[in-house]
């Protein structure tokens, strides 16, 4: 991740859902979209998203409500050993 | 019936023996025990060492590659004298030096679908380590079929990530990870790079869990996914659930056998750099070392352009003269820069990453584009040998 967001490894952004958290990272770093997204707007499968340590797929996804102070954790695989 | 201890290895496990969780029997279960290390790089090497030091029976090491310069910055089970040496035996000897009480056993072949299962299924426990994520897969699915840990440990950079895939108890990494990411969204550490100590973070933390696993003591990490960063000194806990659509290890499993993903996702591979766009895209060092020459007399770069999409901080290393930087992540947003009706020569390192951005240039609309083949590296190595090689 932090490879291709200029070395931020930590923003604050307010946002009531996942959906407009991700929609207000996408604004700041339009680079990430191809990442995140594939070409029918579904989360690519290498990527995990975790709210307070929980996987969105196993909250509401996209719909995931966000509270002031939640930890927002966007995670893609890395093969390297 | 478990091994009795020499005393010998009472002496050399004292440290052990004392205490309770561990203890003779405890250590009696490491010698009867086995675990296969599946790659001896970054992560292969603290693994193999510490688990020889710990008394673990018989251990398994799975590589087919050879020893070379750039692995010491990281890989501490190899050495300068075991350069260009099998990594197998390079740390097979380290191991047995360390503890010739254990028995190596060596596979100087590739994890494939044809051999996965048949190495594994004599061991307990699996450790990935792999730096690719066709093995990664085949790891996992293997240790599925077979019923056994897989703990896994991957890093990047400054990131590491580590847990215990147990199907039989928790989520794989499948479950986690469904598909491997689509080629060139996922950079390698060769082309990356990472921070030589973090793989010893993280490997120690993969052996730390196989000897819980072997030892039956303490809370694996089954079910749990740590994150650590070493720039923050972080160290995250999220929660794995096992996936119900997961196609290795869910109700409705539709993959039944191994499968080599490199044949058809076209995943780069391994951990090394092959550096060529196609036979049609590439232009080798040498012959545009003469097409710079025939030119050398006007001014170079009016002909030919030369794209170097590597870090700025790349250029400190090596550097061509007259190219024009644009790092790979930010072409996409800089085509307007680049004119597409002139000549031009894209490179990076070794030829990867401007492998990608010859495929987006050309999709841009660029027609003459080329791809220096091996990238300022071949160049380094064909034409002009007073740049460094990285
Ligand atoms: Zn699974």
């Amino acid at each position: 991740m932090r490879y291709y967001v200029d070395n931020q490894h930590e923003i604050t952004i307010p946002a009531a859902s996942m959906a407009e958290l991700v929609s207000g990272i996408l604004a700041r770093y339009p680079v990430l979209r191809p990442h995140l997204f594939d070409a029918e707007g579904n989360l690519r499968r290498h990527f995990n998203i975790f709210v307070n340590g929980a996987n969105i797929r196993d909250l509401n996804g996209m719909d995931t409500p966000l509270t002031d102070g939640d930890k927002v954790i966007l995670m893609a695989s890395a093969a390297g050993g | 019936m478990l091994p009795e201890l020499s005393h010998e290895e009472i002496l050399r496990y004292s440290r052990h023996l004392l205490i309770p969780e561990v203890g003779l029997d405890g250590q009696r279960k490491l010698k009867n025990s086995s675990v296969l290390v599946i790659g001896t790089g970054g992560l292969g090497s603290p693994v193999a060492l510490y688990l020889a030091a710990a008394g673990v029976g018989r251990i398994g090491l799975v590589d087919y590659d050879v020893v070379d310069q750039t692995n010491l910055q990281r890989q501490v089970i190899h050495g300068a004298s075991t350069v260009g040496q099998l990594k197998v035996e390079s740390a097979r000897a380290k191991m047995l030096d360390l503890n010739s009480d254990i028995q190596v056993d060596v596979y100087n072949e590739p994890f494939t679908s044809e051999n996965a299962m048949r190495i594994a299924k004599d061991y307990d426990v699996l450790i990935d380590g792999t730096d690719n994520f066709p093995t990664r897969y085949l790891s996992n699915d293997v240790a599925v079929f077979l019923g056994k840990p897989n703990v896994y440990g991957s890093i990047f950079r400054f990131d590491g990530q580590v847990s215990v895939f147990d199907a039989r108890r928790g989520p794989c990494y499948r479950c986690l990870f469904p598909e491997p990411p689509p080629p060139g969204l996922v950079p390698s550490c060769a082309e990356g790079g990472v921070l030589g100590v973090l793989p010893g973070t993280v490997g120690t933390l993969q052996a730390t869990e196989a000897l819980k696993l072997l030892l039956g003591m303490g809370d694996p990490l089954i079910g749990k996914l740590l994150l650590y960063n070493a720039l923050d000194m972080s160290f995250d806990f999220v929660t794995l659930k096992k996936n119900p659509k997961c196609r290795v290890c869910g109700p409705s499993a539709d993959i039944h056998e191994l499968i080599d993903y490199e044949e058809f996702c076209g995943v780069p591979g391994h951990d090394h750099e092959d550096g060529s766009a196609g036979a049609d895209w590439d232009i080798e060092a040498s012959e545009l070392a003469s097409r710079l020459n025939s030119g050398a007399s006007t001014s170079l770069s009016a002909d030919l352009l030369l794209l170097d999409v590597r870090e700025p901080h790349e250029l400190q290393i090596s550097a061509l003269p007259h190219a024009l930087n644009i790092p790979l992540g930010q072409l996409a947003s800089r085509l307007s820069e680049l004119d597409s009706a002139r000549e031009m020569v894209v490179f990076c390192k070794a030829g990867t990453r401007s492998a990608r951005a010859l495929e987006l240039l050309v999709s841009a609309g660029f027609k003459k584009v080329r791809n220096l083949k091996g990238g300022i590296n071949a160049w380094a190595r064909e034409v002009d040998t007073t740049l460094p090689i990285y």
